[in-house]
């Protein structure tokens, strides 16, 4: 239960006091928040269209001339708000808070190459490491900045297979199917994501160094 | 409650604006009506502080004299006192990361402080105090202005407009600027989301926006999305350190370049050449060359310049400024042509070149209709006007500019607000200790994107704590980092366990203390009441100066109306008035301009009566007619 600043009735936890429509800084998960079904598949435009309209109504902007503790209570409901429509907005957020949820949260130390993704990394950290030592202008550093250029497609494409795959398993755990199964290749996709987020912007710099030299 | 006032404190120009019957408008102050107060603050030797055009005349320049002599002029700077111009760039600086060739133009105290501080005489004024004069110049101009109109209105609550990739330092420096004006600061605005709202766009169903800012100091550009009267800044980009001003100086450098360097540096050489060189910028806007002239001691510069070659300097600033937007655009993952709309912002948005890459580049002419000196000041005043309830579903939502993260270990910068996040918006982070006993955290907040910290801007350092002495990693501590619609970090600690809330002591790595801004709040207090001596003061003299040139004009039309005697008195009474009026003596002005009210008395009078009479003989003769 949580105390409204403004008309001071107990409520359940939510942003807005059903009594009196003042904001309420109440800790929610991010469905809550947002009043949507607790799925991994969402309708984006419905998802906009709440956010805009509870927006409306717990933004700061509102309550420029209300007390300190409404203020306040404003200032946060907001702030979980957006956290909550930005991390349900977002697939692959929406993916590793789901594991989060459900206890699986992928450790952020987890430092492994996914197996399937382990020769494609190998080739492009060594073509890096080429471009690194390579003396800048070189007809070398050249060749290498040209090939990594090409393996950025390649990396791309497979960060858009990764992704169609993630939401094509988002519909299979709506379905409730095997739920152990699927966490395993929920925790799966989201690492080799994380991976190849990782190396896609390593290789962006060292392109755009390249350029730069 | 009272009416929330929009300002646009500029590098440049300053302006404020407020809402009347349903439409944003700025008001237009000063002897001149001119609604662009110049964010150009004088202090004397003594202290005496002036703001605007009168500033600007006291800059340290060169000046033809009469006898053809040129000689220097002005407030040459430390115990001469000083004349600071584009007060912005410096707003949130530490003294470590002023430029040597600021220091070649200003004298500044102590560069090893967490603040800039400017050295006056025996005093030392913070940006932010600066800052502040130029506020209340603002806020008095205002009033004055709408006491004229009869309306006794104080300005006490406004939203000030600030660059949108200012960090959070430089945010948190013009509040202080605000608060040390008086003034309560509802909300910090970025310029270009200000500027969005001037236009109305929100009568359109949706679009994106691309609003492009270059102004004289700052450069920003910010990608909007809006939907139903929700304005929402997808990205933005900027540099707080590229403006019309670094124009400016490259012209100054291409009509000083046979020039020997210490003459160059004086303070009065380079700035009469930057007022030539701001002159003809302005002026190849509408002609395509025009000549330019610095007066030196014994010599002149006597240049030509040409548009083609203007642009050609121009042209690496503006490159860095497409630069920027492409990477906007990208953030919000659009595209150029799927920009709508393109706005215009900034006085530098008025060179041709500048309007011709800003359309190739998106594809579509840009909106200019409304004034770019004067767009961000309305856009304030319509933000202001939301705050007061009085837009209706209008509501903008805008985002932090920076990432914002801490200090993990091996000197990484850890990421725990990603840039171009909707605010306000929160994280919460947990801490624990690395060895028995620990009683404190150091935690470092950074803010920036590079990888490494030292690349990053240092926030703030604070330390958690005291802890009770446990085993290492049994302490569970939760930091909540939550920014707020200002784009202002608020940070508050608990103890996951206790549930208790940890006080933090936040010491800002720049910027100034609670306790400093106190002790400026409490001198501020002594300057208010100069302030105020001041402000009667001159309009004691305008009183003064009406009296006066009232009675030369009456006397040339009807001279003839008055005797010797009362002449010889009228003269005498005139003539001490004259004297005292430059003076600064109000009591004696007020008591000479009674005086000279009493003796012209009976003259007005008989002046009355011979206007009459004319009046009546004229109306006479037409009617014979």
């Amino acid at each position: 239960m949580i105390e409204c600043p403004s008309c001071g009735r107990r409520q359940q936890p939510l942003l807005i006091c059903p009594d009196c429509g003042s904001p309420l800084a109440a800790p929610l998960d991010c469905f809550a928040a947002l009043g949507m079904p607790r799925k991994l598949t969402i309708d984006l435009g419905a998802l906009e269209r709440r956010y805009h309209e509870l927006s409306r109504k717990l933004h700061p902007d509102r309550f420029a001339s209300s007390a300190a503790r409404v203020r306040d209570a404003s200032l946060r409901a907001t702030a979980t708000l957006t956290r909550s429509y930005r991390t349900l907005r977002d697939p692959v957020a929406r993916g590793l808070y789901w594991l989060e949820l459900i206890g699986e949260k992928l450790s952020e130390n987890n430092k492994r190459v996914p197996p399937e993704l382990a020769e494609l990394v190998f080739e492009v950290q060594e073509q890096l490491a080429g471009m690194h030592d390579a003396p800048a202008d070189s007809d070398a550093a050249r060749e290498l900045a040209a090939q990594v250029a090409q393996r950025r497609g390649q990396l791309q494409a497979t960060m858009d297979a990764s992704l169609a795959d993630l939401e094509l398993n988002f519909v299979k755990w709506d379905q409730r199917s095997d739920e152990k199964m699927l966490t395993l290749r929920l925790k799966a996709i989201l690492s080799s994501i994380a991976y190849l987020r990782t190396l896609i912007r390593d290789v962006d710099r060292a392109l755009e160094n390249s350029k730069a030299a | 409650m009272s009416r929330i006032f929009g300002i646009d404190l500029g590098t440049t120009n300053s302006l404020i604006a407020a809402m009347e019957d349903g439409a944003p408008r700025v008001i237009a102050m000063g002897a001149n009506h001119r609604a662009l107060l110049p964010s150009v603050v004088a202090i004397a030797p003594d202290g005496a502080i002036t703001v605007g055009e009168r500033a600007i005349e006291m800059e340290p320049h060169l000046t033809v004299e009469r006898d053809g002599r040129v000689s220097a002029v002005g407030f040459a700077g430390g115990e001469y006192g000083a004349v600071i111009r584009s007060v912005k760039r410096y707003m949130g600086l530490g003294g470590d990361e002023i430029a040597p060739e600021d220091r070649a133009r200003y004298t500044f105290a102590d560069l090893s402080g967490p603040v800039v501080r400017f050295q006056i005489g025996k005093r030392v004024f913070t940006p932010s105090q600066i800052s502040a004069e130029i506020l209340r110049a603002l806020k008095h101009g205002a009033e004055r202005a709408l006491r004229a109109a009869g309306n006794d209105e104080k300005v006490e609550r406004v939203v000030i407009t600030v660059p949108a990739y200012f960090n959070d330092g430089q945010r948190q420096a013009t509040k202080d600027a605000g608060r040390l004006a008086g003034l309560e600061v509802v909300r910090l605005v970025n310029e270009p989301t200000a500027a969005s709202l001037a236009y109305g766009l929100n009568t359109r169903a949706a679009g994106n926006v691309a609003v492009f800012d270059f102004g004289g100091g700052t450069f920003d550009i910010s990608i909007l999305s809006i939907k139903q009267g929700i304005f929402e800044v997808l990205a933005t980009n900027g540099d707080t350190h590229l403006g019309g001003d670094d124009i400016d100086r490259v012209i100054v450098q291409w009509l000083l370049a046979e020039i020997p360097d210490p003459l160059k540096l004086d303070r009065h050489v380079w700035n009469s050449a930057r007022m030539a060189a701001e002159d003809a910028k302005q002026r190849l806007t509408d002609v395509a060359q025009t000549p330019v002239v610095v007066e030196l001691p014994g010599h002149s510069i006597r240049k030509h310049l040409t548009r083609d070659a203007l642009e050609r300097m121009a042209e690496p600033f503006l490159a860095r400024t497409l630069k920027r937007c492409e990477l906007a655009v990208a953030d919000a993952k659009l595209t150029p042509a799927d920009i709508d709309a393109v706005v215009l912002v900034g006085g530098s948005t008025r060179m041709p070149l500048v309007r011709q890459r800003v359309a190739a580049m998106f594809h579509k002419e840009p909106l200019c209709s409304i004034d770019p000196d004067q767009i961000v000041a309305l856009g304030a005043a319509v933000q202001a006007s939301v705050l007061m309830g009085m837009q209706g579903d209008m509501l903008l939502l805008d985002v932090v500019p920076l990432s914002l993260g801490i200090e993990t270990m091996g000197g990484v910068m850890e990421r725990l607000i990603h840039r171009n996040t909707t605010i306000p918006t929160s994280v919460a982070e947990g801490f624990t200790t690395a060895v028995d006993n620990q009683t404190h955290v150091d935690i470092h907040v950074l803010q920036g994107e590079r990888e490494l910290a030292k690349d990053c801007r240092s926030l703030a350092r604070f330390k958690l704590g005291p802890i009770q002495p446990q085993p290492a990693g049994v302490p569970r501590i939760e930091v909540t980092f939550l920014i707020d619609a200002n784009g202002i970090l608020n940070v508050n600690a608990r103890d996951e366990r206790t549930g208790r809330e940890h006080s933090v002591d936040v010491k800002p790595s720049y910027g100034l203390t609670d306790d400093e801004i106190e002790r400026m709040l409490e001198e501020a207090v002594d300057l208010g009441e100069q302030d105020l001596e001041e402000r009667l003061l001159i309009s004691y003299r305008n009183d003064a100066e009406q009296i006066l040139g009232a009675l030369r004009k009456q006397l040339g039309e009807f001279g003839p109306l008055v005797d010797n005697r009362e002449r010889a008195r009228m003269d005498e009474v005139a003539e001490r008035l004259e004297a005292a009026r430059i003076g600064t003596d109000r009591e004696l002005i007020a008591k000479l301009v009674e005086e000279l009210n009493e003796v012209t008395t009976p003259f007005a009078e008989r002046i009355m009566d011979a206007a009459i009479k004319l009046a009546l003989e004229k109306k006479s003769v037409e009617d014979l007619s």
